[in-house]
């Protein structure tokens, strides 16, 4: 294997981004680009019944008011088999009277400059016939559903006898119930759209996204014309952790403003608004008991998950289904999965959605069992471990979850743990250890990607892929290199434009096999192109060949496969083709699908932390993760992308919460002094390292991807230590100082 | 209220620039959308998350907080004016350490760690938690901020010795 792939390469967009080059959406220099204001409703259901827009329309700089008084409806966007795009909140902006939740745009003015349009929003007057919101699960009980699958996966899962083994008095047992609250993603980068029309049938969108095919052919439908009449342009993300994959009402409002006022119009969402109106990671209320013998082996698992989601929308949190469902080994394993409808904005995917808040609930549980059985918590964990997905029944592929646990606990130094909560100190601090285990599925999708070749020897690869701060710059290129067989350095991967050939969201940790999987098939078709031009040049040493004996044999070179002596370098077979350049594509074909086999990366969380009795804040002060995430394409990014998912935990576990009024519905934690995520002197050093290798069986490149697995597990690891350190068990997050005291 | 155009006038990266622009707007706005420096970037608007950081006299400043008409005759650098090339030990140790990754917040970051080695060329732990825990990175840069801080630091040091 060549030695493109792995080694630490530092990030080839890191020059850009540490002198202010690199060019998110919103700031590309668009002329007489006018600004877009927005209007929420402060009542969280009802209708409007008047609107007086007046005052507005006459403020200086004016250019439009858009209300859904006058907003042209749009098109309906049906949902089509392999249709593409993902609309969460599945309505339209301004196009009839009903308000769904508090913080709904309600209008967007046009104007010349910000402050125009911002002092003209102030002049709009909304008058409301509020109805009473359904804003809790309590309230919206008569509504409750039980979804039986979610992306074609069953969430309501039911082996064995659980009932019965859970009532077994022969059995230890616990039954505990952990809440999560509403997780806002905030990435620094708020979502915004600048969009330029040309005439009314061509229209651009700079838009902070995670899938600008899904823009794409969403606004295409919505705007009712032909799909490559609309591009999307997005070459860098300011992070999204789920928050961007979806088209949210700006994007919408920002096209629909632009043809209104017959100008460019930039939507930037407010750091207030991105609490509301970008998604947001839904609380959950889940119940686990579980059911052991005293030697620790599980006889029955029940996961009861409860979420919310909006009345405009049907995204679910899964999180029995991702956790409970395939993480241990037990004859009986059941979960339950309701979902409310309320009058809240529409959740959306965050960070391994299901996965972070179902492991945060089953290894939290875990640990208590652990504790009833008086065992060491990684004991348990291994005494459980399912080498067969304990729901399919079949083998996972290329696990390695065993040395996960075995590398990080001597990386920690588990063994010197004492069991005993409380015990141990470091001078008046209380010291707790505290682990859990990680994982997350290995999804895939389709993906095409275009290569140009040249005769001196450089490449330009294309696909409409993104790079979030994941590092996709980077790692595709790494693959580039060893795929097409050319220098790293002479690589040029170009990502982030719909004009591209087809890339699937950014989400789902799916970016780094299935469009490696299109540039492994598009160098394929650039080595069979070289093939058919060498074996028809008579200098050439392949000439009369059969091109399906021939492929890369060296970096730069084809061969004959049995005898690799006979070999052409690509740089000679265009000289003396007289070709500058070569291009070929690859098409888009639905992934192979192999059910003999699941595939799922693992890992295991080892953390520290110190708490002053008297004062109870959480300090973790030590990190080990160790993964098992197939092959790892690009060492620094992965080690970052790690790193990340855990900060992130540390966050969900200490400190964040969007908090609601209970009677309007509306977030009162609307910006970042109010909502905490973690900062420098919150997160310790991180150490984080990787085993397992390559999982062929998944995709050629080997690898299942790491952007939600880091997170995953963080949150249960730190509360873990915190019963530890204190013995007092937290089971709401975050773990706040008041819930110590 | 109905905005109230000014012309003011402004030292950016070493060049004088008039503006005519709202006297209440943020000069965060100024810099990004008037004189085009999007280097420098937008957050919060309420000075919390320090991705809208320049330096004034070497001091790390939140250019959200200054308003154009408090900007008036004042002399900035943004991030284009540390060095276009990635040459300041600040830019190069952040290279070295890889540390961005969306690189949303990190102009600001870079900037912030500027005033803090302006103050203290040898930061301890401790002031390096004081001086960075006021901006905010949510891919989690921090670990590897820290690193780069500390090689940057050696970097000015023996720069600065004759």
């Amino acid at each position: 294997m060549s030695a493109t792939i792995g080694p630490a390469r530092n990030r080839v967009d890191g020059r850009l981004k540490v002198t202010g080059g690199a060019k998110y959406s919103v700031e590309f220099e668009v002329p007489k680009c006018a600004h877009g204001w927005t209007v929420e409703s402060n009542i969280a259901k009802g209708k409007i019944t008047a609107i007086d827009t007046k005052p507005a329309e006459a403020a200086p700089g004016v250019l439009a008011v858009l209300t859904h008084l006058n907003t042209p409806k749009f098109k309906p966007v049906p949902k089509k088999e392999g249709a593409t795009g993902i609309r969460n909140e599945e309505r339209f902006p301004l196009n009839d009277d009903e308000v769904h939740y508090a913080g709904q745009y309600v209008a967007l003015v046009v104007a010349e400059t910000i402050e125009q349009a911002r002092h003209a929003a102030s002049l709009i007057r909304v008058s409301y016939a509020p109805e009473e919101p359904l804003l809790s699960m309590e309230a919206a009980g008569d509504k409750a559903k039980k979804p039986k699958a979610n992306n074609n996966e069953n969430v309501q899962v039911n082996k064995g006898d659980a009932e019965t083994a859970l009532k077994d008095g022969s059995l230890v047992g616990i039954e505990q119930t952990y809440l999560t609250p509403t997780e806002t993603h905030n990435p620094i980068e708020m979502s915004g759209t600048i969009a330029v029309w040309e005439g009314d049938q061509k229209l651009t969108l700079y838009d902070a996204t995670q899938f600008v095919k899904g823009v794409q052919n969403i606004l295409a439908q919505a705007f009712g014309l032909p799909t490559e009449n609309v591009r999307i342009i997005c070459p860098f993300v300011g992070g999204a952790f789920g928050c961007k994959g979806a088209v949210w009402m700006h994007v919408f409002l920002a096209a629909a403003g632009a043809k209104a006022a017959g100008v460019p119009v930039k939507v930037h969402v407010t750091r207030r608004n991105m609490f509301v109106a970008s998604g947001h990671r839904t609380p959950t209320r889940q119940t686990l008991s579980l059911a052991a013998t005293r030697d620790g082996k599980l006889q029955a698992i029940r996961h009861v998950s409860e979420t919310l989601t909006s009345t405009v929308g049907k995204f679910t949190e899964s999180c029995g289904a991702r956790s409970t469902g395939l993480m241990y080994e037990s004859p009986a394993i059941r979960v339950e999965e309701t979902v409310y409808p309320v009058n809240v904005a529409t959740p959306t995917f965050m960070r391994a959605p299901g996965e972070c808040p179902g492991t945060y609930a089953l290894e939290c549980a875990m640990d208590e069992l652990a504790d009833a059985l008086k065992m060491d918590p990684v004991a348990l964990r291994l005494a459980n471990h399912a080498d067969n997905h304990p729901t399919k029944n079949v083998p996972f592929s290329a696990k390695h979850l065993k040395e996960a646990y075995q590398l990080g606990a001597g990386k920690f130094g588990w063994a010197k743990r004492n069991r005993e909560p409380r015990s141990m100190r470091d001078g008046d601090l209380l010291v707790g250890w505290g682990m859990a285990t990680a994982t997350y599925p290995a999804h895939k999708r389709s993906a095409a990607a275009r290569v140009q070749l040249r005769a001196n020897g450089t490449a330009t690869v294309q696909c409409a892929t993104h790079d979030l701060g994941t590092g996709a710059y980077t790692a595709f290129t790494q693959i580039s290199s060893e795929q097409l067989g050319l220098q790293f350095e002479n690589i040029t991967f170009e990502l982030g434009k719909s004009d591209f050939p087809f890339g699937p969201v950014a989400g789902g940790s799916n970016s780094t096999g299935t469009v490696g999987t299109a540039i492994h098939e598009v160098a394929g078709l650039l080595h069979k192109a070289l093939a058919e031009l060498a074996v028809k040049d008579s200098k050439s040493p392949l000439f009369n060949l059969k091109t399906d004996d021939i492929a890369m044999v060296a970096p730069g070179r084809i061969g004959l496969k049995t005898d690799s002596a006979k070999s052409d370098a690509y740089a000679d077979i265009l000289k003396r083709a007289s070709k500058d350049s070569i291009d070929v594509q690859s098409e888009m074909k639905p992934p192979e699908e192999n059910k003999k086999q699941a595939f799922q990366s693992w890992g295991a969380h080892f953390c520290e932390v110190k708490i002053d009795p008297l004062l109870p804040r959480v300090q973790v002060t030590r990190v080990v993760s160790v993964m098992n995430c197939g092959r790892v394409v690009s060492a620094k990014t992965a080690r970052s992308q790690i790193i990340g998912g855990v900060v992130m935990g540390i966050g969900m576990a200490l400190t964040e919460e969007t908090a609601y009024d209970p009677f309007t519905g509306l977030p009162v934690t609307r910006n970042l002094a109010d909502y905490h995520v973690p900062t420098n002197a919150d997160v310790p050093e991180i150490d984080v390292a990787f085993v397992g290798e390559p999982d062929f069986a998944f995709n050629p490149i080997g690898a299942r991807g790491m952007g939600e697995i880091g997170i995953t597990g963080i949150a249960a690891a730190i509360a873990n230590a915190v019963y530890h350190a204190t013995g007092k068990r937290v089971r709401d997050l975050p773990i706040t100082p008041d819930k110590l005291i | 209220m109905v905005p109230f155009m000014s012309e003011i006038s402004l030292t950016v990266n070493g060049t004088k620039r008039t503006v005519k622009v709202d006297d209440d707007m943020p000069l965060v706005w100024v810099l990004r959308d008037t004189l085009a420096l999007t280097g420098t970037k937008f957050g919060c608007g309420m000075g919390v998350c320090g991705s809208c950081t320049i330096l004034e006299k070497g001091k790390a400043i939140r250019s959200c907080q200054i308003s154009a008409s408090q900007a008036k005759g004042r002399d900035f650098m943004t991030i284009e004016g540390l060095s276009k090339d990635a040459s300041h030990p600040c830019q190069r140790a952040w290279l070295e350490e890889d540390v961005a990754q969306c690189g949303f917040c990190q102009p600001g970051m870079i900037l912030t760690a500027c005033g803090l080695l302006r103050e203290h060329p040898d930061p301890t732990d401790a002031e390096i938690d004081a001086a960075m825990s006021d901006s905010v990175c949510r891919c989690g840069t921090y670990p590897r901020m820290r690193k780069a801080i500390r090689l940057a630091a050696t970097a000015l040091r023996t720069q600065k010795k004759p």
